[in-house]
């Protein structure tokens, strides 16, 4: 009775493995380390906001639509509640994501904005600043790269046979990724005007 | 029953497709790494190139991390920042747990350039730092055609602020290649004495057949490029440890083998090739143009 108890342990977990529990783990736990960095660079893109606000003030004050879009956005992303859940709800996912690109145009429109001032471009700080953004906004892009590429091959996992039908067993589902459109968003020049969008 | 069907050529093709983009995607194929200054601009003279590439070498085995140089015509149609973390990912300069790797990334015909800092290094070259590296010391002499000038002053620099970190001193690379073959097979040979042993035991009775036992592993050890002094050693442990295991087909007692040799690490190279050793990158860095 206990070998066969045994025997049943042992095609079990063979079975677990073979239809793709185990990699559900590995590959779901890759997304999120992918997602925390992610979270991380916007994180410090965020944090980079203020200083870069009062330096570009101190040149261009009366750049005040810019100015106050800027820390809008900022103060947007700022009060966003991100938990981990995020991840598997599309909806507060589109959201993040819409919060994070409104922030992105309205500070490359304060970068466009500030090439008319050369005083400020020459300010040491404010260099200093671009460069830090510039190489942040670099992280959030490689950041979100590796997380599309983690999500791709989670949910190519979860959604091809036979593995979905463990995925549908133990409640693994597909995950949310970064969409084309908006990717593009991002990645274009800062001369698309959003205009009034929220 | 038909989604199912879908999804399940969808996923294949989305591998396939995956496996298609590396080769066919029309970017700019990357570059191998053999020397840490890679030209394939022919812009500097042979003398710069090894002034450079004798100064980033040793400073890579001085300090263990690395510095690389790579100029190209041109990165299109990437971006070279996009460019740059592909050939990060790539190259791998620096070390794996340190990632204290940089690569200076020149795109000659965009006039375009890169400096990409590894992870580790982002404290000591924050990005800041090396936007004035590129402004204040690449672009100037860049503009005035001084390529050389340029890149020895950016890794003059890049190098004082590294060693201004505190990283671990670079382990010492103490094997050689060769003797490394056999000695990584270390635990299949074993395995094949435990297998082989149990056979042969059971076929041709103790002492025969560890005796041949002793010679196969000898023999195949041989072939792995041991020595014959190595070989031979190997044959007459393998022949008393055949001997001793315990009854025909028994699990053996891992007796006489010296344990924790299996401990082959990985990445053993000759003096003179500088490759990487698989340090990490995310983004950091600064790009400039001229």
């Amino acid at each position: 009775m206990r070998r066969l108890f045994n025997l049943l342990l042992l095609v079990a977990s063979l079975s677990l493995t073979g239809c793709g529990y185990n990699q559900f783990q590995s590959l779901d736990e890759e997304t999120k380390a992918n997602w925390s960095e992610v979270l991380n660079q916007y994180q410090r893109r965020a944090d980079l906001v203020p200083n870069l606000v009062s330096t570009v003030k101190g040149y261009a004050s009366h750049e005040e639509k810019v100015l106050t879009e800027v820390t809008a956005a900022r103060a947007k992303v700022g009060s966003m509640q991100v938990t981990p859940e995020l991840l598997n709800d599309p909806e507060a996912f589109a959201k993040f994501q819409a919060a994070q690109g409104q922030l992105t145009s309205a500070l490359s429109r304060l970068m466009v904005v500030s090439e008319n001032y050369p005083n400020l471009k020459a300010d040491a700080s404010f260099r200093d600043l671009q460069a830090q953004l510039e190489g942040t906004e670099n992280r959030v892009t490689v950041a979100r790269n590796r997380y599309i590429e983690a999500v791709k091959q989670y949910n190519v996992a979860v959604r091809s046979f036979p593995n979905n039908l463990t995925a549908m067993m133990f409640g693994y589902q597909a995950k949310p990724s970064f969409t084309v459109e908006n990717e593009k968003a991002i990645s274009t020049a800062p001369k698309v005007d959003f205009g009034d969008n929220k | 029953m038909r989604a199912r069907w879908k999804s399940l050529l969808l996923g294949c093709g989305l591998l396939l497709g995956m496996a298609h983009s590396l080769a066919a995607d029309g970017l700019l194929e990357l570059p191998p790494l053999q020397t840490a200054v890679t030209d394939l601009t022919q812009t500097l003279s042979a003398d710069e190139q090894a002034a450079l590439n004798q100064k980033l070498s040793q400073f890579s085995q001085q300090s263990g991390s690395q510095v690389a140089v790579l100029l190209v015509p041109s990165t299109q149609p990437e971006e070279i920042s996009q460019f740059g973390i592909r050939l990060a990912e790539a190259w791998k300069i620096g070390r794996e747990k340190q990632d204290d790797g940089v690569i200076i990334i020149v795109a000659k015909n965009d006039r375009k350039m890169r400096i990409e800092v590894g992870y580790g290094l982002e404290g000591a070259i924050p990005d800041a730092i090396a936007k004035r590296i590129i402004s204040e010391q690449i672009s100037p002499a860049f503009k005035q055609g001084q390529f050389y000038q340029g890149l020895n002053l950016a890794t003059d620099s890049l190098i004082k602020l590294i060693q201004g970190e505190q990283l671990p001193a670079p382990t010492q690379k103490q094997r050689q290649p060769h003797a490394d073959d056999w000695l990584s097979m270390l635990p299949i040979l074993m395995f094949a004495a435990i297998i082989g042993g149990a056979i042969f035991k059971g076929m041709l009775g103790d002492f025969p057949g560890s005796l041949v036992t002793g010679g196969l592993l000898g023999g195949l050890a041989g072939w792995l490029g041991a020595t014959a002094l190595i070989m031979g050693f190997i044959g007459l442990a393998a022949f008393v440890f055949t001997l001793a295991m315990g009854g025909r087909g028994g699990a053996g007692t891992y007796g006489p083998y010296p344990g924790g040799l299996g401990g082959y690490s990985g990445g053993s190279r000759g003096p003179d090739i500088f490759s990487g050793g698989g340090g990490g990158f995310g983004g950091g860095g600064a790009s400039g143009d001229w």
